[in-house]
This record gives C-alpha cells, structure tokens and sequence, in this order.
C-alpha cells in the first residue's frame, strides 16, 4: 500500500522507509499475465494427445491385451500382487521400519483383477451369447491347478502368436476355454465395450478410471508410450509434456531423487516413501528458515538484496 | 507442437529442449527483476528534487 506520505524516501523511527504500491504491481502483474496467457493459448493451444483406451490397446497391440488378461486371470499380473489400496499382496507395499503409510490405508479400493477385468464383462457380454457363457462356466468350475495349467500353457503360446487383422492365431495346444474366453475379450475390447464395462459404477458420472488404469498399466503398450515420450519416472518424467510443450519445470527436486543412486539403485524397493520423507524434511527446512543457522545465514553472504535495493546502499 | 521433443542429456539429467528454453526465460525475468530499476523511481527523484 501507499504509505500516508509524500511520495520518495521516508524515515519511520529512524529506519528508512520507500514507498511502494504493491496493490498496482500486482494488478499490472496480473493483467500482463492475462494478456501473455490469452497470446500463448491462441497461438500454441495445448497439448491434445489422443488418450490410451482400453480399445486402443487392444487395436494396436492384440497379442500385448491378451497376454496381460491371460496373466490377470492366472493371478500373474502386476495388479495381481500390488497391496494395498487394491488388494491384500505386498509387492508395492514401501515401509521404511514402522514407517509404512501405503498399509495404514488398508484395503479401500478393491480390484478382484480376474472377475473386473475378464470374468464379469464376459457374463455381461454372454447375455447374447450361450457358447461364451459355457466357457466362462467351464474354466470356474476347473480346479486351480488345471487354471494354472491352461494359464502357463497360454502364455509360452502367446510368444509365438501371430496377428492377421485383428485376429490372433496360436499354436494349438492344452488351454481350455481361455483361448475363446480371451479372443471374446479382444473382441470386446477392440469394439470400445471393455472401456464402457470397466468404468462402470453405481455413481452418475462414470469418471473412475481405476480398473481400466490397472489393466493397460500391467501390459506393456502404455509403458511403451509412457517411455517413447519421456514420461516415466526414471526419465524425470514428471517434468515432461507431451509434443513440443514445456513441461512441469517445478517438480524438478521431486524427481530429481529418482535419478540418483541409491533412490534408483539400493533403496528402489522403496524410493517413493524416501522422496515423500525427503520432501517432507526439505519443506521443514525452507518452512524453518529463520530459526536455522547457517540457513539463515545464507542471504548475508550471497547479499543479492543490497542489488534490489542498491539506491538505497549507495546512499547510506 | 505435437512432434516429438528434442531432449539434452548429460549424465543423469535428462531435460527437454522446451522445458530448458523455459527455465531459460525465468532465469532471464530473474536477472532483469534484480537489475532494472523500480517502476516510478525516477518520478519519485523528481518529485523529491522539487519539494
């Protein structure tokens, strides 16, 4: 604000004083910004990559959606195995001692991978059609070992499918039902109805996109694109943008642990507790500034402040 | 703007052409922040200088 004076240098109780309006500055500050704003969006626009579906997946890489349902059903999937919030596994559970957040959440948001992503859309699906819904009869009432079986047998044939269009054709061998189970998924999903079955939810806007996520996250297509675009986590990919966009330059020091040994190497199992603890000190740190020593310290031995005010030190 | 970016890699750091043009102006406003005088200063001079 405008001190209550003539406008030029003061003195209040023998400190010199300036006078500045900050609430112009951040006026003009704000109208500048508004102006750069609206130029940059008409001239640039924003970032419009086409989202990865479930029927894009599927379309681009079908042998890639069929061995990642394949291992969903057969409990093999990164999902599968993932902990808490989704289910009771543990190979994503970070604890650093007693320290373990991740499950102190518990179980809230459960994903049974086998039935949401490839057994319940199938029985939707088989409404219309009693040949699928035999199949889906016959592999839930086989024993787990003769599902592992098929399971196995299955994926070392997926590594030898061939493409044609959209069909896929494996060898011949011992799988069960799950070849027509799967090829009725690929179905599903290339027509887009997989993307409507597994956002579905009793709520009136179907803006939960957990279980499609968890599906495309354990195959290997969105990893892909992930990695072509610089957007995974070892490749600071929280700073990036898709296209020729600047990125989130301000989340720098959070993925710059991910890129330093040991965050990447010794303590991988558990780098993102680490950053969040390290993240958690430094904001500390910065919050605490005045009461630190050395800390505090620092603006009088770099005194870039008598530059702002240097009219001020050039006449004292 | 759609085609892929161009990226600067140097040991562990791995940046994008935009992102290092953006943190490139930053730096810029930064520096003329510090340097260029406060708006009105002059005027304030004058005014001092008369009264």
């Amino acid at each position: 604000m405008m001190a209550q004076r003539s406008a030029g240098q003061g003195d209040q109780r023998g400190i010199r004083t300036v006078p500045y309006d900050l609430v112009r500055e951040l006026a003009i500050a704000a109208a500048v910004s508004l102006v750069l704003i609206l130029a940059l969006a008409v001239a640039f626009s924003s970032p419009d990559v086409p989202s990865v579906t479930i029927q894009s997946w599927s379309k681009s890489d079908p042998v890639d959606f069929v061995t990642t349902a394949n291992d969903e059903l057969a409990g093999a999937s990164a999902t599968a195995n993932y902990g808490p919030p989704y289910n009771n596994g543990s190979n994503a559970v970070q604890s650093i001692g007693p320290v373990s957040p991740q499950a102190w959440g518990g179980v809230h948001a459960t994903v049974d991978q086998p039935h949401d992503f490839v057994i319940n859309p199938l029985k939707q699906a088989a409404g219309n059609d009693s040949k699928l819904g035999d199949d889906v009869n016959v592999y839930e009432s086989a024993s787990a070992g003769q599902r592992a079986k098929w399971h196995d047998a299955y994926a070392d044939a997926l590594q030898k499918a061939t493409v044609d269009g959209s069909q896929l054709t494996v060898a011949t061998g011992d799988y069960g039902p799950v070849p027509e189970m799967l090829n009725r998924l690929l179905q599903l999903a290339q027509t887009g109805a997989l993307d409507g079955l597994l956002i579905s939810s009793n709520h009136f806007y179907q803006t939960d996109y957990t279980k499609p996520l968890l599906f495309m996250n354990d195959g290997g297509y969105l990893a892909g694109l992930a990695g072509d675009q610089h957007l995974t986590g070892s490749q600071w990919g929280m700073m990036n943008e898709t296209g020729l966009y600047p990125g989130q330059t301000w989340l720098w020091l959070y993925t710059l642990w991910y890129q330093l040994p040991p965050f990447n190497t010794a303590w991988a199992s558990v780098t993102d507790l680490l950053v969040v603890l390290m993240m958690v000190v430094l904001t500390l740190l910065l919050a605490l500034v005045p009461f630190v020593p050395g800390l505090r310290d620092i603006p009088r031995w770099i005194p870039v402040y008598r530059l702002i005010w240097r009219r001020y030190y050039r006449e004292a | 703007m759609d085609q892929p970016a161009g990226y600067l890699h140097a040991g562990f750091i791995l940046i994008s052409w935009p992102n290092l043009f953006l943190i490139g102006i930053m730096l810029v406003i930064f520096a003329l922040a510090l340097l260029l005088p406060f708006p009105g200063h002059a005027a304030d001079d004058q005014t001092e200088k008369k009264s």
